[in-house]
């Protein structure tokens, strides 16, 4: 642009304010909605647990008052063995066990790395909202599967979908709207993937000469690996893309991110102290630090990065026993019928029932 | 959860209906407020919910922006998605056409200003709008101009992303996807606004082709067949070959197609109207074109008068 042209824009209206990457951010559904502390985050798991908890604590009252006069002593003994609800942690851990799944199933479907991501994403919101008790994981894996490939502009007809999948075109569609719904409309998902895009190239012109070309290329494809798992994990909750982007790139070469960041941001510090101490004397100096694209607290920078990079690097890990122990109790505490049927037919003369116990045959 | 949402909002009157959806006027019970309600078909799609209305959640859910049209609300109701829009009475295709309506150049020049702006907030969300044309800027009661039909929007692609050409209705295609290019950018918008513009000073549609090899041939008549030489590499699209050599129009040409126009208005409609993407203007050069500086000042949106009482 040529500078007549920015001499009269300099004439700013009342009220002028120069929007930010971080305002932009900040107006995200990302943000808005599916951006937590700590804190807010385990309140929101409890709380989704303990609702369902209570429902399914209901629901065995009834069974037991319905079904008052066929439940014997040893039937109620076993109801209240074998239907228990989850746990928050339990819950927790299969959902993450799930995750897992979901991200497996995506991979060997070879979709792009954003429609894998957004799936993750899309899973881990979804059970924020729902308990594991109220709707099976397995039930909506394909669906969210199949939901992300349409949200990343990456379609897949639900005939052809339902055959790689080997998953019924009805459980492909059925919980799609519920999906939606619990998922806040919100479908958006900044993801690390283009920060690091930019992070790559910037590091190279920020330290030019001081790094090869080759061994970046390693590294990006290495970090990219590395973002892609750490979505497993809540950071994506709790921190910004660029944030995650940083925390891999420090635990693939911590010396490298540290040199860039210092180059890059360690002198913003004294800039914004410095703008600081004139704004009191001179109201003009605020246009200057409201103009700064790279004002940066460095401090808190490398404080957040050393957060994310904790958070990433404690991925759950749920072995298939505990993902069993949970998935029976779920089986049970939604179908308490099935457990005096079982203990009828293995009570009586002793003789064990041929037919396999409903669990077994659930497939996880 | 959708209990309360649906009695909250009544459908009074049906005004429209496209392939996937049906609109209708209606009111917001708690405040009284005009509403339009897009209810999305869902049922006739076999492959559930469809794209188009996935996209325009998608991306409406990001933007707010005065000169964005503004997402309400979402509910479900009977198996269908509504979408909560505000209401708005008017498009600028109906402006356009209606000969009743007297509009000046510090109209067109507001108009120009809010879409550059609504377009502009898309462009920096990292979203295409990839449909625009006169019919999808909708004008609010008190004259705001808003951007409208997301159905067609996408993510501004990175580099190696391979795309379809087949976006955005025909007499506003850029000429990049009339010659089938397998990757653009947010300058393909900026082109539908040019058009656009011209259309608002000609008062009939600027570049109307009959099909789409004919729209070719009146884009590259109208502006020039690009070369090599202004579009380095134009020469390799497959379809190049097939193109009738036309020469760019002079300054003069411009002049006397368009007598109403300014030369920072001819400035901004040709950086606009520039053949090579790469060079043609973005929403912020546009933005800071000297026509918006330059007298008449544009108009304030809430004097412009569409009725005609």
């Amino acid at each position: 642009m040529s500078v007549k042209q920015k001499k009269k824009v300099l004439e700013k209206p009342e009220g002028y304010k120069v929007i930010s990457d971080d305002d932009l951010f900040r107006s995200s559904s990302q943000y808005r909605l599916w951006s937590f502390t700590k804190e807010q985050l385990d309140t929101k798991r409890v709380d989704t647990n303990a609702h369902a908890v209570a429902a399914i604590e209901e629901k065995l009252t009834m069974f037991k008052k319905d079904y008052a006069s066929d439940i014997s002593e040893e039937d109620a003994k076993m109801i209240n063995e074998k239907a228990i609800p989850l746990t928050a942690e339990e819950e927790l851990k299969l959902v993450d066990f799930y995750a897992k799944k979901v991200q497996g199933i995506a991979q060997h479907l070879n979709l792009p790395t954003e429609v894998v991501s957004s799936a993750l994403i899309f899973f881990k919101r979804f059970y924020l909202e729902n308990s594991v008790m109220e709707i099976d994981p397995k039930t909506i894996v394909h669906t969210i599967i199949f939901l992300a490939c349409k949200s990343e502009n990456y379609f897949i007809s639900v005939d052809s979908f339902s055959k790689k999948t080997k998953a019924s075109r009805d459980t492909i569609l059925k919980y799609e709207f519920r999906i939606l719904e619990s998922l806040k409309f919100s479908l958006l998902c900044h993801h690390p993937f283009k920060p690091l895009h930019g992070f790559f190239l910037d590091i190279q012109n920020v330290l030019h000469g001081k790094v090869d070309v080759k061994y970046m290329g390693e590294i990006y494809t290495k970090t990219k690996k590395r973002i892609s798992d750490a979505l497993l994990t809540d950071v994506a909750f709790l921190f910004t893309p660029p944030q995650i982007t940083l925390a891999a790139l420090s635990l693939e070469d911590e010396q490298l991110t540290e040199k860039y960041l210092e180059t890059k941001f360690s002198n913003t510090d004294t800039i914004i102290e410095a703008s600081k101490d004139t704004n009191e004397k001179d109201k003009d100096s605020e246009v200057i630090k409201e103009d700064r694209p790279d004002k940066i607290n460095y401090i808190l920078l490398l404080s957040l990065i050393d957060q994310c990079k904790e958070v990433m690097s404690n991925p759950s890990q749920v072995s298939m026993e505990e993902a069993k122990s949970s998935a029976a109790k779920l089986y049970f505490c939604n179908h308490p019928m099935n457990i005096i049927q079982r203990n009828k037919k293995t009570q009586p003369d002793g003789t064990d029932s041929k037919e396999e116990s409903p669990v077994k045959k659930q497939k996880i | 959860m959708s209990d309360k949402i649906v009695s909250e909002y009544t459908k009074e009157k049906k005004v429209g209906e496209g392939t996937y959806a049906v609109v209708y006027l209606g009111t917001k019970q708690s405040t009284g407020r005009k509403i339009a309600i897009k209810e999305i078909k869902t049922s006739e799609f076999k492959d559930g919910l469809d794209m188009s209305a996935i996209r325009e959640v998608k991306y409406l859910q990001e933007i707010n922006h005065i000169n964005v049209i503004e997402l309400v609300d979402i509910f479900m109701a009977y198996n269908n998605l509504n979408l909560v829009l505000e209401y708005l009475p008017t498009d600028l295709e109906v402006v356009i056409k209606d000969q009743n309506i007297l509009f000046t150049p510090a109209d067109i020049k507001s108009w120009m200003l809010m879409t550059l702006r609504g377009v502009y907030h898309c462009h920096r969300n990292f979203i295409l709008h990839r449909d625009l044309k006169p019919n999808n800027l909708l004008i609010s009661p008190d004259g705001q101009i808003k951007v409208a039909d997301f159905g067609l929007a996408r993510a501004i692609p990175a580099p190696y992303d391979v795309l379809t050409s087949n976006v955005v209705t025909r007499w506003y295609r850029a000429p990049e996807l009339l010659l089938g290019a397998k990757h653009y950018t947010s300058a393909v918008d900026v082109w539908s606004l040019g058009i656009i513009f011209a259309e608002l000073m000609l008062r009939i549609p600027y570049l109307p082709g009959q099909n789409d090899v004919d729209q070719i041939d009146v884009t590259f008549r109208a502006l020039g067949t690009p070369t090599d030489k202004d579009w380095p590499g134009v020469s390799k699209f497959s379809t190049y070959t097939q193109l009738q050599t036309y020469p760019p129009p002079s300054r003069d040409e411009l002049r006397k197609r368009f007598i109403a126009a300014s030369e920072n208005a001819l400035d901004l409609m040709s950086g606009m109207l520039t053949m090579n993407p790469q060079k043609r203007w973005t929403t912020i050069q546009c933005l800071q074109s000297e026509y918006f500086t330059e007298l008449p000042p544009p108009s304030d949106p809430s004097t412009i008068k569409l009725n005609k009482d």
